[in-house]
């Protein structure tokens, strides 16, 4: 990178000997976090900062065409429409299940390797191997059923940790990969973070016998890739900079150097943006993203993307199994108050159970506030005035992540006064992040929980359905509400493999039907995904991993 | 005689740190959280979530991850027997090389507000004390009043507010330089001893700038309970036989006065020790407003993500220099004090 950064600096200096002075580009972003590591099948996956970083040093084989753009110039994706990145084109043979991908020539990473197939082939390897803390690559393969990567890599048998045949270099910028059956979500898996590129030869150059597969290196050093930045500087947990790969296959980057610093406090973040020696902040509160959004100077943008915020009502604690009480909570909840005095006006209420930007998507969920229905269901259940619930006490602890008590407090309140107005005997119960995790992913015994951290990863609603929704003995990886529809099961079953998109997507909505019929969850609000930023930045695009892309920015001089 | 009271308070000093070891590990084995689904995330297959198990050694049996831990498995990973506090779950680097990233910066702050409040606190103590009821007495009771009535991050985020976005006399809040100087070769860990070993005044300069603030709220802070301190054992000496004595024999002012402040600073130093020993977490509210990436913070995110080996290193050495500093305040006390035998 030394050479390479000395080159860079050559050039720059012989440009403005030659030609009229031109201004480096530099901007600073204050975030919560950083980067505290660089590998996705790593222990900092699933830490959105770490994909950050992953993001920007490497690149996806495909990805989503650019949209409209929205009304505060935020710039959404297309996801009815791929377009190749470090893939030129491709094509898929449905008879074999076979894709061939066409890949870009000339594409240099910031070590000076040139992109190949030996690069694609190396990523699905290293993705098999199932060697880091997190075998996320596996599992995106997995998910995009591409053939041999099944549960078995798990087992003791070496040779089912090699890649084999369903991912085959055909010449240096060709290579094919197999599926195992039909499965739309083969290309939305391979715009993921987790199957992002890596450059061989600098990763073999990592590698060392303890550890072929350079995990130290990129959760330590640097993800090597053909991003559009090369990292400069990294200071775990503390602050991280990039400069611009002027080999990009999109060209270079418009801002040279890109420095994110890590500073805990949201408000300090805050008031270094509005004397403007940031250029970019994120993770503020909805309070201090408004307050902002009159600030001169200052813009704010925002999307309604894939963050939302539900109510989680476990079907295995009683009396979350009788429907009516399901149907009188859906009934009590003031989504218009949430979203004035939780979000500050920048939510909308959610219509259905995935997220309304997602392809499939069916508007199926039609609660509305009435409370004089809800005490009429309460009623009906048994529960005349909320008479007999409080044996439920226990169940109607309303749980929250308390690390996000700036946010998820006031909505908390204003939920747990509204059940408490009908007769429900609603209560307070704040839970550290890791006991919240644990409670609902690993022991599903949350019994009553507001959730706004659930975003598929996968741009598709029958992705989303198979996450949370299908029983876990089926491929319900996340049930975290422990819903259990032997109709839903059976229908994802036949749409999971199904050929026709028109049909598929039918199929799809079928199941968001029974699912808001259910009351499976009870989904409150879309909210924006927002960012404050000097007005002099324009460009912003929204990805579903909500990362930025820095090459997306530009900055008036 | 000294020299062996050392060394059985640096055996006991051992003793207390396995014990400690040993009931963290167990401690924060029984909290009920999961690591690993922290790890993978929340979407994450059963197949991914026993890897990611098993790349943790949570698999194994409980008493199996202590060996490991204290270096008694034969032919495993090195423990603390070899020197090794283990692996960040979160990171993936050594834990030693995370605290000595860490552990400097939390020293440099708080070594330096405890000297500043200590240097504001002496004399503004002893003219409290040496004229009880009279302005300085009333002035030190309000202040200590004022001081100790808020908790430190409020005031950060005030001397923030004020210094640096309304008078912009202090620079921003973003850490030890600003993000755009490149820091010096990290030689001791301390910003401002490495700044001068590279020989870059003006990045010392800068440094020692960033530090104002942070140290200033440290000073404001930890000096109140200082100065209360100084005041009733300096006024209590003054009323003692020995000052009663001196003064009697005619002794001048000055040197009773001095008389007086050694009686009183043993067990002022006591407190000093005590809150400093506190200070290395406690520090982590300051560290949090000015963005400075301290131990304090690191245990917290430790804490937060149940980062396991990473507690464990942090309580280790945490109380490993607790330890130490206790160590040697008996050692000043024994200095200080020449009743005092060991």
């Amino acid at each position: 990178m030394g050479n390479r950064l000395t080159s860079m600096s050559i050039g720059a200096f012989l440009a403005a000997a030659v030609a009229a002075p031109v201004l480096a580009q530099e901007i600073l972003i204050l975030a919560e976090d950083v980067p505290a590591g660089l590998n996705y099948d790593g222990p900092t996956a699933a830490i959105p900062a770490s994909q950050q970083g992953m993001v920007t040093l490497m690149e996806p084989l495909v990805g989503y065409a650019a949209g409209a753009v929205n009304d505060t110039g935020v710039t959404l994706s297309d996801f009815a429409t791929f377009e190749g990145r470090l893939a030129e084109s491709w094509s898929f043979d449905e008879a074999t299940l076979t894709w061939t991908f066409t890949l870009r020539q000339g594409v240099v990473g910031c070590d000076g390797a040139t992109f190949n197939a030996d690069d694609v082939v190396y990523t699905f390897a290293r993705a098999k191997s199932v060697s880091g803390a997190a075998p996320i690559g596996w599992f995106l393969s997995n998910v995009g059923s591409i053939a041999g990567f099944g549960v078995e890599v798990f087992g003791d048998d070496p040779a089912a940790k090699e890649l084999g045949d369903a991912v085959v270099r055909i010449d240096d910028y060709t290579v094919q990969i197999r599926q195992s059956e039909p499965n739309q979500l083969f290309l939305p898996v391979l715009t993921i973070f987790g199957l992002l590129i890596f450059d061989k030869e600098t990763m073999e150059a990592n590698a060392t016998a303890e550890d072929p597969w350079s995990h130290d290196y990129v959760n330590n050093t640097n993800a090597p890739g053909f991003g559009a930045y090369c990292l400069d500087t990294w200071t775990k947990t503390e602050e991280i900079s990039y400069v611009a790969n002027p080999d990009y296959f999109a060209g270079a980057p418009d801002i040279d150097r890109v420095t994110v610093r890590r500073v805990p406090q949201s408000s300090n973040r805050v008031v270094v943006l509005q004397t403007g020696q940031a250029q970019l902040v994120t993770g503020l509160t909805p309070r201090e993203f408004d307050a902002l959004r009159s600030q001169d100077g200052v813009s704010v943008g925002g999307v309604v993307g894939n963050e939302n915020l539900f109510l989680h009502m476990n079907f295995a604690t009683p009396p979350f199994d009788n429907p009516l009480i399901r149907q009188a909570i859906a009934h009590a909840i003031p989504f218009d108050q949430i979203i004035a005095n939780g979000y500050f006006g920048q939510a909308t209420q959610w219509m259905g159970l995935v997220p309304s930007s997602y392809p499939g998507f069916r508007a199926s969920a039609q609660f509305s506030y009435d409370p004089e229905m809800a005490r009429s269901l309460l009623a009906e259940a048994g529960y005349p005035g909320g008479a007999g619930l409080e044996a439920f006490a226990d169940a109607f602890r309303l749980s929250y992540v308390a690390e996000k008590e700036s946010t998820l407090g006031p909505i908390a309140n204003i939920i747990n006064t509204a059940l408490l107005d009908v007769g429900i005997p609603a209560s307070l119960d704040p839970l550290p992040q890791t006991q919240f995790g644990d409670r609902q992913l690993v022991k599903r015994d949350l019994p009553f929980a507001v959730n706004d951290q659930e975003k598929p990863i996968g741009v598709d609603a029958g992705y989303a359905v198979q996450l949370f929704f299908v029983s876990p003995e089926n491929g319900g990886i996340n049930n975290m509400v422990n819903y259990r529809s032997a109709a839903v099961d059976a229908a994802w079953a036949a749409a999971r493999v199904m050929a026709d998109p028109v049909a598929r997507t039918e199929a799809v909505g079928a199941i968001q039907d029974m699912l808001a019929a259910d009351v499976a969850w009870l989904p409150i609000v879309e909210y924006k995904t927002q960012w404050a930023y000097s007005s002099a930045i324009t460009g912003l695009r929204w990805y579903p991993d909500n990362s930025i892309r820095y090459a997306d920015l530009t900055m008036a001089e | 005689m000294l020299s062996r009271y050392i060394i059985r308070r640096l055996l006991i000093g051992v003793v207390q740190l396995l014990g400690l070891t040993v009931a963290v590990f167990f401690l924060i084995r029984i909290l009920p959280a999961d690591p690993v689904s922290r790890l993978v995330g929340m979407n994450a297959s059963a197949e991914a979530y026993g890897q990611a198990q098993r790349q943790l050694g949570l698999d194994r049996p409980v008493m199996t991850q202590l060996a490991a831990y204290l270096g008694l498995a034969p032919g495993q990973e090195a423990g603390l027997l070899q020197g090794s506090l283990g692996t960040s779950w979160v990171t993936g680097s050594t834990v030693a090389a995370e605290i000595a990233a860490y552990l400097p910066v939390t020293l440099e702050l708080i070594t330096l507000g405890f000297l500043f409040a200590f240097a504001v606190a002496v004399p503004v103590g002893m003219l409290s004390a040496l004229r009880p009821g009279g302005r300085a007495d009333k002035g030190v009771f309000v202040y200590s009043l004022f001081a100790g009535s808020q908790p430190e991050f409020w005031w950060g985020l005030l001397f923030v507010y004020v210094f640096f976005y309304q008078l912009g006399w202090a620079p921003p809040p973003l850490g030890r330089l600003s993000p755009m100087t490149t820091p010096p070769d990290a030689v001791t860990g301390f910003m401002l001893i490495d700044t001068l070993l590279a020989g870059r005044l003006d990045k010392f300069a800068e440094a020692a700038h960033h530090l104002v603030l942070p140290v200033a709220v440290l000073t404001f802070v930890l000096s109140g309970p200082i100065i209360k301190m100084v005041r009733q054992n300096m006024a209590r000496a003054l009323g003692s036989d020995f000052v009663l004595y001196a003064n009697a024999a005619g002794l001048p002012r000055a040197i009773v006065a001095r008389y007086a402040l050694r009686a009183a600073m043993a067990p002022s130093m006591t407190l000093i020790g005590i809150l400093y020993g506190f200070m290395l977490s406690g520090a982590v509210l300051v560290e949090s407003v000015f963005s400075l990436g301290g131990i304090g913070q690191y245990a917290v995110r430790s804490v937060l993500a149940f980062d396991y080996p990473a507690i464990q290193g942090v309580v280790l050495v945490i109380t490993a220099i607790s330890l130490a500093v206790y160590l040697l305040l008996d050692i000043l006390h024994a200095l200080i004090d020449p009743r005092i035998a060991y």
